[in-house]
């Protein structure tokens, strides 16, 4: 199950650089990595929220060719704070799951801007707004949605399946 | 306690990787990763583009499938049109025939459709869409821009019913154009023509000689084409020979004809251009 686990987080995190330009709508890429950061930490607690966040930014940052430790901080933090709000919020309904993979995205954007001000690479912020972290959010938004009703769909199978085999 | 740590720990290593790379170590770091994910990346991008391409090709199936379905319905179209079309011309190209063919009769005509046809071998039969409330009298010659087609034999409301030169039962009084030779051409069961003449009056007769109508009987105007000579049936001695005829007139075919409706015995020979050809 671990090494499953690992497969995902650093699969998904060369995957994104390699197959999210293919899945792209009008210039708009999902930040798949953000997503499946969040799905996780929410599932599993912060402390491997934190780690698969730091482990897929960094492989995001390494395949992308930007600052590298940049996206391991931001979705290292994202998945840490999600991992300790999952277990105090009620996070597991869809309509909160949706939204919040929203506001994450612009929270991860806004992070990474700081970051990138703080160690001098050039960033513009209204047109990085604009034109990346905001199209991007909602982007994610969808697709995070269908992931967590497949998520949703997939546990209620194996449920039925797994009462009829008992 | 253990949490806190975890994300401090990993907070400052990013942090003192940046901090590197601003300051200018950062180059080494990147080789090391990029030894670890470039074959990865290069990997998964051989197999996205396998399956992409594939994708792709299935997509390209479709479209030409869907695309292919639309033009062989286009097609069923164009050629139900042309159809249209071209079943329009020709009606319009007989329509015409048979106006031209009124307009220049010396007879008053009527025209009429061929709505039905009665085509066994004891009858053959046409019924038009001219009856008794178009005043059609009974045994009115049916013509067409071709000759002959028959005469009335039953008038009814709507329609009249068309005895064929064809029926076994039908006679029409005839001479051959060319040596004015008389006799009567009949309907056969096979569904010809013969016409039958006194061997003292027919040694002149030759195959291709037109024939048309006597216009003795009071039934057909003088001039109508009836058929040409195929073949010549001699019979020896025998009071009676027979010519078998090739109709003037596609029975099978007729779809606009003329009733004349006088009783007009006018010779017509001269406005159907084929007798005597």
């Amino acid at each position: 199950m671990k090494a499953l686990l690992a497969l995902t987080v650093v699969g998904g995190s060369v995957a994104h650089a390699t197959l999210t330009p293919m899945i792209s709508v009008a210039g708009v890429t999902p930040d798949l990595p953000l997503i499946m950061v969040i799905l996780l930490a929410l599932r599993r607690g912060p402390e491997f929220g934190c780690v698969a966040g730091f482990v897929t930014g960094l492989l995001q940052d390494a395949t992308g060719g930007g600052l590298i430790g940049v996206q391991a901080l931001t979705k290292g933090l994202i998945g840490f704070g999600i991992g300790v709000a999952g277990g105090r919020l009620r996070v597991s309904q869809p309509l909160v799951q949706v939204p919040g993979l929203v506001v994450l995205t612009i929270a991860e954007g806004l992070a990474r801007f700081a970051l990138l001000q703080i160690f001098r690479f050039p960033a513009p912020f209204g047109e990085l707004m604009a034109y990346v972290v905001l199209p991007q959010a909602l982007c994610n938004g969808f697709i995070g949605a269908a992931v967590v009703l497949s998520l949703a769909w997939a546990q209620s199978f194996r449920g039925r399946f797994e009462g009829e085999q008992s | 306690m253990r949490k806190v740590a975890l994300l401090v720990s990993l907070v400052a290593v990013c942090l003192l990787i940046l901090t590197l790379q601003t300051r200018g170590y950062g180059a080494r770091a990147r080789d090391a990763f990029a030894i670890v994910t470039t074959p990865i990346s290069a990997g998964l991008a051989k197999a996205s583009r396998a399956t992409f391409g594939l994708w792709t090709t299935y997509l390209d199936w479709k479209n030409v499938r869907a695309e292919n379905y639309r033009l062989r319905e286009e097609v069923q179209q164009l050629r139900v049109h042309a159809l249209r079309v071209t079943e329009t011309d020709e009606e319009n190209g007989r329509l015409r025939r048979l106006l031209a063919l009124q307009e220049h009769l010396p007879l008053t005509t009527l025209s009429g459709e061929i709505i039905a046809r009665e085509w066994g071998g004891w009858i053959r039969s046409l019924t038009v869409n001219r009856g008794r409330s178009d005043n059609v009298p009974r045994l009115t010659a049916v013509i067409s821009p071709d000759g002959l087609v028959g005469r009335i034999v039953d008038v009814r409301p709507g329609a009249s019913i068309v005895q064929v030169l064809t029926d076994p039962a039908s006679t029409v009084g005839a001479h051959v154009a060319r040596t004015r030779t008389p006799g009567i051409v009949e309907g056969d069961p096979r569904g010809t023509i013969r016409f039958k003449f006194m061997a003292r009056d027919g040694a002149a007769i030759q195959v291709g000689d037109a024939l048309v109508t006597a216009g003795q009987g009071g039934v057909f105007p003088r001039g109508i084409p009836i058929g040409v000579v195929r073949s010549i049936d001699d019979r020896g001695g025998a009071l009676f020979h027979y010519a078998e005829l090739t109709a003037a007139v596609d029975f099978a075919r007729v779809d606009e004809v003329l009733l004349v409706t006088d009783g007009s015995q006018r010779d017509v020979t001269a406005f159907f251009p084929t007798v005597g050809r």
